[in-house]
């Protein structure tokens, strides 16, 4: 009787131990950052329907937030409790430095989709724009090109149009230093997140409104944002115009704002980790729990969570979007207009991207070599 | 009741980090986001912790300063110069008392018109541009680097070499690395705390290991009790100098983003240069008094541009905002400003925590300023342990203690040859915002338009005079 009792004992602690997972979120900054706060927020709230599990934060600081992501795609997404918190600027990082990470390779938990809007100061002289540079703002100049240019043909004339009518100042950081100035008036344009926005911008008595990135759907489209209605950069670009933007500036403006945005905030396992479904379970059942979305939604805002299966759905959209012309063409913008030290990157190129340009060459060949069969 | 234990619980919590050397209101505060969580039941009550934190770790970082010559945290750096010559002296509690006196009555000072008139302060920050906060830098580079040191070539080297480490990790315009040599490690630039334990804590311990006693022995003449009364009334003698420091930091800490250790300096350099007559870095009263006057006033005015505007007005401000976003509190709203229970929650926090850990402070200064007597040998583990601890918060790994390394060789080659360490300290804090500055005032500004700033033209005089009166009347202070 006393072995039967030690036995159970024993296999029912081992199967607690066995059950019982330490997760740990690594974080690719300091403690305090944004992305930390807004993990140590989802975190508790993700904790109440992981019961028996510990949730454990680790932060992982290092140059534009790179070598902990890169450190998750070569070490340590091969531990199966390991949880990758990335941020949008490591969306933008990937198309255009080199970095060793992929998302290819990654399991999608969940990630929260977000918009960016831009404000205007009232007074501002849309021909002399003064903005704030930073590599995470891309978007929002190549935004604003295509609003100021309309449809140009290449790159270089995008560039060459910006350089002449927006004043790309460096040296602001991410928050008060950049918002004071606007206020001043010594920048005239200036972007935020929506929770940020309300704050910074919609009460700003001198600023308005100019245009936002529009909200990434699940078949790739980009739709307009119910809450600043007809003020998506497609809309305001048609209705001034003429026409739809297209072309490769446009492709580009849609890879790098796709990536950025959608990726704001998202946690990653590596593909096959056995604790995914757990992970995308907890996260689905606190995504329903109207108690922990008010929580979350209090602190850091609305966004649209997208979970799990969905979430690998919506990375394999955005992946659709890195296509050669696109790439090279934000790589283009960027060094040249932007003075950002971009590289371009033809291991990310997607596949089927790669396969079209191929199928591509491949028919004008055999064009050239049935035109001289048909002399 | 539940606030008053947990303002009591607060200013413990803060008055035990200040008595880390190199540790901080900041540092005090990031430790927090691991128990932030705790107040989700009356986040006002988070709101009165957090502030008792800054006030009391403000007042108890004077401690490792004056006692041991480690700066409690950076913005500490400048009460060291005099206040350790003090207390090697046999005048630790003399100088404690009279450090704490003035950083709380200042505290209390600002602190009510800060939180009275908060709503108030809006339009006058809007004067501040670009320029105006880059000249009013290299006003307190000029401080710090010419009036507080008679070595002022040395100091050139050491502002210099402070801003070439300042500026290792990315470059804002074409977000590269820079200066890292290859080692990824610095793409995130060197850390405040290394660098201020190299520095200081390190060659200081040294020489107390080399020395092999305590730092000050006992005259037999003097008692504690009599020292307590002599650094209170040392308070009302230099009271203008008191009033001046204040007044410096609660203006360096209106402007946002500046930092505790320039005000310091500031109020330091304003002291030394209106006692010219004076002898200072050997044991002067007024150079205790001076900077110690603008520590807790800067803490208080910080909070102008925190609340208001949702924009830090210092680095722990910048951690307090993470915080409060954590309690639900959203500021820079018009939300905020109707929430008269967090400007309560603000008030009560800081100014009792102010007034509990001054008399805390006060009372028990003879006890800790017994630590002056004690062998070094008998304290000094611990103290490695703390700093050793507090400076490989950063990633763990080998590299913190590497980069520890560095800058201890550093901290002893500059003490050794009369460097100022000040000086490498403030410029390397503030390399980054000169270089952010500068390149944002050649991309707005011309020479045009500036010349239409008279603010701008004010503060610039007042440098070009500050360096004048370095030249013509050099300063007696040699430390290094």
């Amino acid at each position: 009787m006393k072995k039967i009792f030690m036995a159970l004992v024993l296999s029912l602690g081992i199967t607690t131990s066995a059950l019982a997972e330490t997760f740990t979120f690594v974080v690719p900054q300091k403690p305090g950052s944004g992305t930390t706060v807004w993990t140590e927020i989802v975190l508790k709230e993700l904790a109440r329907f992981m019961p028996g599990h510990t949730l454990k934060l680790r932060n992982f600081p290092g140059a534009r937030d790179i070598p902990a992501v890169n450190a998750f795609q070569n070490e340590l997404r091969f531990d199966d409790t390991i949880v990758m918190v990335s941020h949008g600027g490591n969306g933008v990082s990937f198309l255009q430095e080199d970095v060793d990470y992929n998302y290819a390779d990654w399991e999608s938990i969940g990630m929260m989709n977000l918009n960016i809007i831009v404000g205007k100061r009232l007074d501002a002289d849309l021909d002399n724009i003064i903005f704030a540079s930073k590599s995470g703002r891309v978007p929002d100049a190549m935004g604003m090109a295509l609003l100021l240019c309309g449809k140009l043909d290449s790159i270089a004339e995008y560039t060459t149009c910006f350089k002449s009518k927006v004043n790309w100042v460096p040296g602001f950081g991410n928050g008060g230093d950049r918002r004071l100035a606007f206020k001043r008036g010594e920048l005239t344009v200036d972007r935020e997140n929506p929770a940020a926005y309300k704050k910074h911008i919609a009460k700003n008595p001198d600023a308005e409104l100019w245009f936002h990135h529009g909200i990434l759907q699940a078949d790739g489209s980009h739709a307009d944002d119910v809450n600043y209605p007809g003020k998506q950069m497609e809309i305001l670009y048609e209705a001034k115009w003429g026409e739809a933007p297209s072309g490769p500036m446009y492709d580009a403006y849609v890879l790098v704002k796709s990536f950025r945005d959608a990726l704001q905030k998202a946690f990653w396992v590596n593909a096959g980790n056995p604790n995914a479904e757990l992970l995308q379970k907890a996260l689905l059942e606190m995504s329903k729990d109207p108690q922990a979305i008010k929580a979350i939604q209090k602190k850091v805002g609305k966004y649209e969570w997208v979970i799990g299966e969905e979430g690998n759905a919506r990375r394999d959209t955005l992946m659709s979007f890195v296509t050669e012309d696109a790439l090279r063409g934000l790589v283009e913008f960027s060094n040249d207009a932007l003075n950002i030290k971009a590289v371009y990157k033809e291991s990310i190129l997607n596949a089927d991207a790669v396969d079209v340009v191929e199928e591509e060459e491949g028919g004008i060949i055999n064009k050239i070599k049935s035109f001289f069969k048909s002399e | 009741m539940s606030a008053i234990l947990t303002l009591l619980a607060g200013t413990f919590y803060g008055l035990i980090i200040g008595l880390i050397p190199s540790a901080g209101a900041t540092t005090g505060l990031v430790a927090m986001f691991g128990f932030i969580s705790y107040f989700g039941f009356d986040p006002y009550l988070g709101v009165i912790f957090c502030m008792a934190v800054v006030a009391a770790s403000t007042t108890g970082d004077t401690y490792a300063g004056i006692l041991l010559g480690i700066p409690g945290a950076n913005s500490a750096a400048a009460t060291m110069v005099d206040g350790y010559p003090l207390a090697q002296q046999g005048r630790a509690t003399e100088a404690l008392t009279a450090a704490i006196t003035t950083s709380t009555l200042n505290g209390l000072f600002w602190g009510t018109l800060t939180f009275a008139l908060l709503p108030q302060y809006a339009k006058l920050i809007m004067y501040f541009g670009i320029p105006e906060l880059w000249a009013f830098i290299l006003l307190s580079l000029a401080c710090v680097g010419f009036v507080s040191n008679k070595f002022w070539f040395r100091s050139i080297i050491a502002i210099c070499v402070g801003i070439g480490i300042g500026l290792i990790g990315t470059d804002p315009e074409t977000n590269m690395d820079r200066f890292t040599m290859g080692w990824d490690y610095l793409g995130d630039g060197v850390q405040l705390m290394p660098l201020v334990a190299g520095l200081f804590a390190f060659p200081e311990i040294i020489a107390g290991w080399r020395r092999g006693n305590s730092i000050a022995t006992l005259s037999g003449e003097e008692t504690h009790t009599h020292q307590t009364w002599e650094g209170i009334k040392a308070v009302w003698k230099y009271k203008w100098d008191a009033l001046r420091g204040g007044a410096i930091g609660a203006f360096v800490g209106f402007l946002p983003g500046l930092g505790g250790a320039m005000g310091d300096w500031m109020s330091y350099g304003a002291t030394v240069a209106s006692h010219p007559e004076e002898e200072f870095g050997n044991g002067n009263m007024r150079g205790v008094v001076g900077p110690e006057g603008s520590n807790n006033a800067q803490k208080a005015t910080s909070m102008i541009p925190t609340v208001l505007f949702g924009i830090p007005g210092a680095s722990f401000a910048a951690v307090l905002l993470g915080l409060f976003a954590y309690l639900g509190f959203e500021l820079g709203t018009q939300e905020i400003a109707a929430d008269i229970k967090f400007f309560d929650s603000l008030t009560f926090g800081f100014m009792w925590a102010t007034v509990i850990t001054g008399i805390l402070c006060v009372v028990f200064n003879k006890h800790i300023a017994k630590i002056t007597y004690v062998p070094y040998i008998y304290y000094f583990p611990l103290l490695v342990g703390f700093i050793i601890w507090a400076c490989v918060q950063y990633t763990g790994g080998w590299q913190d203690y590497a980069i520890l390394g560095l800058t201890t060789c550093l901290g002893l080659f500059m003490k050794k040859y009369k460097f100022s360490r000040p000086a490498l300290l403030m410029a390397f804090i503030l390399a980054m915002k000169i270089e952010a500055l500068s390149l944002q005032m050649w991309f707005i500004y011309s020479v045009d338009t500036l010349v239409t700033r008279p603010l701008f033209l004010g503060i610039m005089s007042v440098v070009i005079m500050l360096l004048v009166f370095s030249i013509v009347k050099r300063s007696k202070l040699d430390y290094a």
